[in-house]
């Protein structure tokens, strides 16, 4: 008797359910995909001192996420939840009014995730 | 029968060597008292990217260890931050059984470490000592390197900076394996002194 | 000499070095990228004489291998995942130019999407090229392999290249003792690199003319012939190795409790220590199982196979590779255990088990439910051809 090959197809278990060919949706928002929020990878924040910042966006120029925006309201600002302390805002700012202070000096601000990835 | 499952989070590239030392240095230890061990990075962190947070595991058991090929540990009842922000971020108690040991390489004190764990967390429940030890400023540069072999064997000299710091605390905070096997197995045997003199503990 | 606690790739970093490779070809790679940086720090430090080349990319490590064997080089270069694939157009040539360079590969899945686990589909793939293929299951073993396949492969009946495969991450990188050899003992076993017609600008000679159709069998059964031979001189190979080194093994098949095996399990690689452990704990309850692991995927333990199945009633093959829509409803050990059980003086029943795909790992209480399905077909009850363990299991971890 041959063998029913219909009988082959695998059930999957839906929580290991994958989308076909491992095709995701990519994100509209800006900054990093929203699942995936890496402020807790931070270890020096970039603080921007409010008085002596001319504008220049200069800082958001050389930030790698678009990390840093531009609001009436708040002035020039770090979108912490996707900021990874890399410092290239620190170094490229022509006045030089960003400072580097160590992350486990603030309390909150991060997003707390399960697993890291 | 002695099971015990320490997860230590380091630094990526900056801290990958160090992070490492720790469970070579137990494990070395682990292995003068006969004991049967299991080391490994974990694999899919990626540690080539500069900053990001990786994992290191280390097993030490009595009797000998018959599922060798698994990615990580999955209940872990000793784990060791070497940067505290880690805490902030994720959860570093996940899958951890009741009596779970935390010892953090911080200039902070219990509460402000404790804090950053939210109470909605269930597994914070589970912490029944936490250990702080002030390990950066043994010496200038001491948790900064440059990474070592990715997965090889690496050099044969363990445990000359951080790393040997922080597993002679993890020695002395839990008792797996004696303190002095520790001191015998490290190259840098001050900072791990100075360390030992520093660290404060809280039972909870 | 003292045992050493050394993952896998690192016990062949220190094989080659005592077998005083000549060429190394580099290409990043992970796995198996931890290999050549201790090689680089070697011959950095002198400990090794050796020419240390990097490619553009793993097409370019095999072409620079080619030509370095053809000189007379004992070569040495390595890849994982779709790194072994993408250098596809070289193996053909360099097999049939009959030189002996030798590949570790530490196993990768194939993209998409990026996996860092291990299966064994990339190395398995080339298995129709002519190259002598096998996996190790433990750091020792990767130690062993690396100096018997040179031996093997540059036999003067043989003259194949080998490919030297482990478990990626699994064997490559999580430590486990190993007792090294001293240099004498390796001087003893394995002689150095003779090829016979090296290129030569005094003695010019043209490798891979062109030829007409009509000698083209000749030319393909000269390389039957030599994969065939090579079963002799694994066969002295292994046996000069355990009197010199002191550990004998089986040369084609790794056999754990089959003097009185109603069952078995076929199963490759690393995975195989972990059967072993669950095998103990069902042999007290009393069930007849044993487990066999081959060594050599090329040339295929055949006789001995057919030998093996005549006395069993059903056998599992364990699959870690995938073959879509291949004969036997499975991978590609399926196909090559079934055509070794057609000669048998009796067919056992066939059950084949998709295990460790993706590189998930697998666990004692996955191996005691495929004891029980196993047990179910030896009694003609079997309820499907395939499983797939990492879907069916519900595991703790």
């Amino acid at each position: 008797m041959a063998t029913d090959v219909k009988k082959l197809i695998v059930s999957i278990p839906t929580h290991l359910k994958i989308p076909e060919g491992g095709v995701i949706d990519s994100c509209e928002v800006d900054g990093e995909q929203p699942q995936l929020p890496t402020g807790g990878w931070r270890l020096l924040r970039s603080v921007i001192d409010q008085e002596k910042c001319t504008k220049c966006l200069t800082c958001w120029l050389g930030c790698p996420e678009p990390c840093i925006h531009l609001t009436d309201d708040r002035g020039v600002y770090i979108d912490l939840k996707y900021c990874k302390g890399c410092g290239i805002c620190a170094d490229v700012c022509p006045v030089k009014c960003i400072s580097r202070v160590p992350e486990s000096d603030f309390k909150g601000d991060v997003e707390y995730m399960e697993i890291p990835f | 029968m002695a099971y015990h499952e320490i997860t230590t989070w380091a630094c990526g590239v900056l801290q990958d060597t160090n992070g490492r030392d720790v469970s070579k240095v137990l494990g070395a230890a682990a292995v003068k008292e006969g004991k049967d061990i299991w080391i490994i990075d974990n694999y899919a962190d990626l540690p080539d990217r500069v900053n990001v947070p990786v994992r290191k595991y280390c097993k030490i058991s009595d009797e000998k260890i018959k599922e060798r090929f698994l990615f990580e540990n999955h209940h872990p009842d000793i784990v060791v931050l070497m940067e505290d922000v880690y805490a902030k971020g994720f959860n570093i108690l996940r899958g951890s059984p009741d009596g779970v040991v935390l010892i953090v390489n911080t200039n902070k004190d219990f509460d402000f470490i404790l804090d950053m764990i939210p109470d909605s967390n269930p597994d914070k429940k589970k912490l029944s000592k936490i250990a702080v030890v002030d390990a950066t400023s043994v010496a200038p540069g001491i948790d900064r390197d440059i990474m070592d072999i990715e997965g090889a064997e690496g050099s044969s000299e363990i445990g000359k900076g951080i790393g040997a710091c922080m597993a002679a605390v993890t020695a002395k905070v839990t008792g797996i394996v004696s303190v002095d096997n520790v001191m015998d197995v490290v190259v840098n045997k001050e900072a791990a002194k100075k360390a030992l003199e520093m660290v404060k503990v809280k039972e909870l | 000499m003292p045992k050493k606690f050394l993952p896998g790739l690192s016990a062949v970093a220190k094989a080659a070095v005592q077998a005083d490779v000549d060429v190394i070809s580099s290409y990043p790679i992970r796995p198996y990228t931890g290999l050549m940086i201790e090689l680089s720090e070697h011959v950095a430090n002198g400990t090794l004489d050796a020419e240390f080349v990097h490619g553009e990319g793993e097409h370019a490590q095999l072409a620079i291998v080619h030509g370095a064997a053809l000189a007379g080089a004992r070569a040495m270069t390595g890849s994982s995942g779709v790194g072994v694939t993408y250098a596809m157009e070289v193996y053909s040539p360099i097999s049939g130019d009959r030189v002996c360079p030798q590949m570790v590969i530490a196993d990768r899945t194939l993209d998409p999407p990026g996996d860092f686990g291990q299966e064994h589909t990339d190395a398995m793939s080339t298995k129709d090229q002519g190259w002598i293929l096998g996996w190790a299951a433990s750091p020792q073993e990767a130690y062993d392999n690396t100096l018997l396949f040179y031996r093997i492969g540059e036999d003067r009946s043989v003259m194949l290249p080998q490919m030297n495969c482990q478990d990626g991450y699994f064997v490559s990188h999580i430590a486990d003792w190993v007792e090294l050899g001293e240099q004498s003992q390796v001087d003893e076993f394995l002689p150095p690199y003779d090829n016979p017609k090296p290129l030569d600008p005094l003695k010019p000679v043209q490798h891979g003319p062109q030829i007409y159709a009509e000698m083209g069998p000749a030319l393909e059964a000269t390389r039957y012939n030599a994969i065939w031979n090579a079963r002799d001189i694994i066969e002295k190979a292994t046996k000069e190795f355990g009197d010199i080194f002191g550990r004998k093994r089986d040369p084609f098949h790794e056999l754990y409790q089959m003097e009185d095996a109603e069952i078995a399990i076929f199963i490759q690689g690393c995975h195989s220590i972990t059967a072993k452990y669950a095998i103990d704990d069902l042999r007290k309850k009393g069930v007849k199982i044993g487990l066999i692991r081959p060594r050599f995927v090329r040339p295929f333990a055949t006789p001995e196979l057919e030998d093996i199945c005549g006395k069993l009633k059903a056998i599992a093959v364990v699959e870690t590779n995938n073959s879509f829509g291949a004969s036997g409803y499975a991978g590609q050990l399926t196909p090559e255990v079934c055509a070794a059980m057609v000669r048998a003086k009796n067919v056992p029943k066939l059950v084949s088990f998709f295990g460790g795909m993706g590189g998930h790992p697998i666990r004692i209480s996955q191996f005691e439910y495929l004891a029980e399905k196993l047990a179910k077909a030896a009694k003609g009850q079997a309820e499907k051809e395939v499983h797939w363990l990492d879907l069916e299991c519900e595991i703790e971890m």
